[in-house]
């Protein structure tokens, strides 16, 4: 059984600008008694704070809020990017992270080399990736690209080679960031079918995104965030 | 990715074996590091052994005759000098870069630290290992003859392990915080090398000099260097060694137990 229990959870990040993630400066700081440490003074932006939140199999929420609100950080926070600064954070179930597949393709690498290093990195084991293999190369649609580095594609053949990856294993918990859509008419149909079984297989769905309509249609709990802060729940 | 996660109750130990027992995915991410560094050239991974053997070549004759030293004798020295501490050296400066190189992984998800660290180890391995090989016709040239004490070798190289994760978590977390410290790393093991006993032969030392040879560096590579080499090191090599160790295991033990889940947020 899949579920989320967040209490009071806070995220506080830390932004070392240009002066303080310098070392001669944390000791000149340290070591004038710091009079000249004030350019040292690290700035804290709390992403989140005092969030708490329960989830269960079957629950579809629906994360809203404007830019800067903390979707982003909330949708990291569960998929175990973030530690939490204070609070507690349990989670049981398997993860699939959606929030930004692009992320960690290897350009030289070419397509086949990429299902491996992304399958293993999303806790496959080699042989369930050469199970997964042909499936995947045949989803994409890429034909014989799959053998050429991925730096030769287009953005297009590159979103659909990400998309069928990250789509590719079922997870308890699927965490989204605004719906994706890729690649041409024709593949824009079956990603669409194939984010929609996705969607029906996991346990519990995550999804932040900025369209109403989408939230309304797929989402049967909806929290509103602001500043980092949950401010209504429907 | 793991079936269930927490913030409360993680043991740091737990954390740190979550990612050495991942070793499909480091030794095939380390793998792929060498192969695609590799890919457009038409020799590959070769130029590691052929520039080596490049550098050993041309400074085997000059140096040994500039020291007044029996080539016979300077040539392997020289050869395993030069090998372990190219070994060591990019060992060191690029466990400062094994997080920050990594963060396409760690801002996608929960990773265990300690699976990059173990990447950035054995990619330097796979290197090694192109270069430990020009020794073979080096020693069999010399005329270097191996007994059974050559097989000091293997606890010494599990040490030089045991030490490169030690300092690759230290250095890692460090780094990532202060990038400056990166370049401190990197002029402080240029200036290593001419401490050690890379080039020069350690009896050649006046007795007042001999304190160089506490460095660590110049243990560690007397403790590889000599069983290979048909002899034995000293015992004070093995003290020495052991006494560092247990320093960087307790130095990185700390660092790691109280920031091993910061790194994201330095990154």
């Amino acid at each position: 059984m899949a579920s989320i229990s967040l209490k009071n959870v806070s995220v506080n990040f830390p932004i070392y600008g240009a002066g303080a993630a310098s070392f001669k400066k944390t000791l000149a700081a340290s070591v004038t008694g710091g009079r000249f440490g004030k350019e040292t003074g690290v700035t804290v932006v709390q992403a989140l704070s005092d969030i708490n939140l329960e989830l269960k199999s079957g629950d579809r929420l629906g994360l809203v809020g404007h830019n800067g609100a903390g979707k982003s950080t909330l949708l990291r926070t569960l998929a175990g990017v973030y530690e939490p600064s204070s609070g507690e954070f349990v989670r049981r179930g398997s993860v699939s992270s959606l929030i930004d597949p692009s992320l960690g393709i290897e350009a030289d690498a070419t397509g086949i080399e990429n299902i491996m290093l992304r399958g293993l990195v999303m806790g496959m084991s080699k042989r369930q990736i050469d199970a997964l293999t042909p499936e995947i190369c045949e989803f994409s649609g890429l034909g014989e690209y799959v053998n050429m580095p991925v730096r030769t594609y287009s953005t297009g053949m590159l979103m659909r080679l990400a998309f069928s990856i990250s789509t590719s294993i079922e997870a308890d918990i699927l965490l989204m960031d605004e719906w994706l859509s890729v690649g041409d008419a024709d593949f824009t149909e079956k990603a669409e079918k194939r984010m929609k079984d996705v969607v029906a297989k996991s346990g519990i769905l995550v999804l932040a995104s900025h369209s109403p309509a989408l939230i309304a249609k797929e989402c049967n709990r909806v929290i509103h965030l602001e500043h980092g802060r949950i401010v209504s729940v429907s | 990715m793991n079936q269930a996660h927490s913030n409360l109750h993680r043991s740091a130990w737990g954390d740190w074996w979550e990612g050495t027992r991942r070793t499909d995915i480091w030794w095939t991410l380390a793998w792929f590091d060498i192969l695609l560094r590799y890919r457009r050239s038409m020799l590959g991974p070769l130029w590691l052994t052929l520039s080596m053997g490049a550098m050993i070549a041309a400074m085997g004759p000059l140096y040994s005759s500039l020291f007044g030293t029996n080539i016979d004798k300077f040539f392997p020295h020289l050869a395993l000098g030069l090998i372990f501490w190219g070994f060591f050296s990019s060992l060191v400066t690029d466990s400062c870069n094994a997080f920050i190189g990594s963060a396409n992984y760690l801002k996608q998800g929960y990773f265990p630290i300690s699976l990059f660290v173990w990447r950035s180890m054995a990619r330097n391995i796979i290197v090694f290992a192109h270069q430990i090989v020009l020794y073979v016709p080096v020693a069999i040239w010399a005329g270097v003859s191996l007994s059974w004490s050559a097989l000091l070798v293997i606890p010494a190289f599990i040490l030089a392990l045991v030490n490169g994760q030690a300092l690759g978590l230290a250095l890692g977390l460090v780094c990532t915080r202060f990038r400056d410290v990166t370049q401190i790393i990197t002029s402080v093991m240029q200036m290593l090398m001419f401490m050690t006993p890379v080039f020069w032969l350690p009896e050649n030392l006046p007795g007042r000099a001999k304190y160089i040879l506490w460095n660590p560096f110049a243990q560690m590579l007397e403790l590889l260097r000599a069983p290979l080499m048909g002899s034995v090191a000293e015992a004070y090599n093995w003290w020495g060694i052991l006494g560092w160790t247990a320093l960087s295991v307790v130095a990185s033990s700390l660092l790691f137990t109280k920031y091993r889940r910061r790194v994201v947020y330095w990154l």
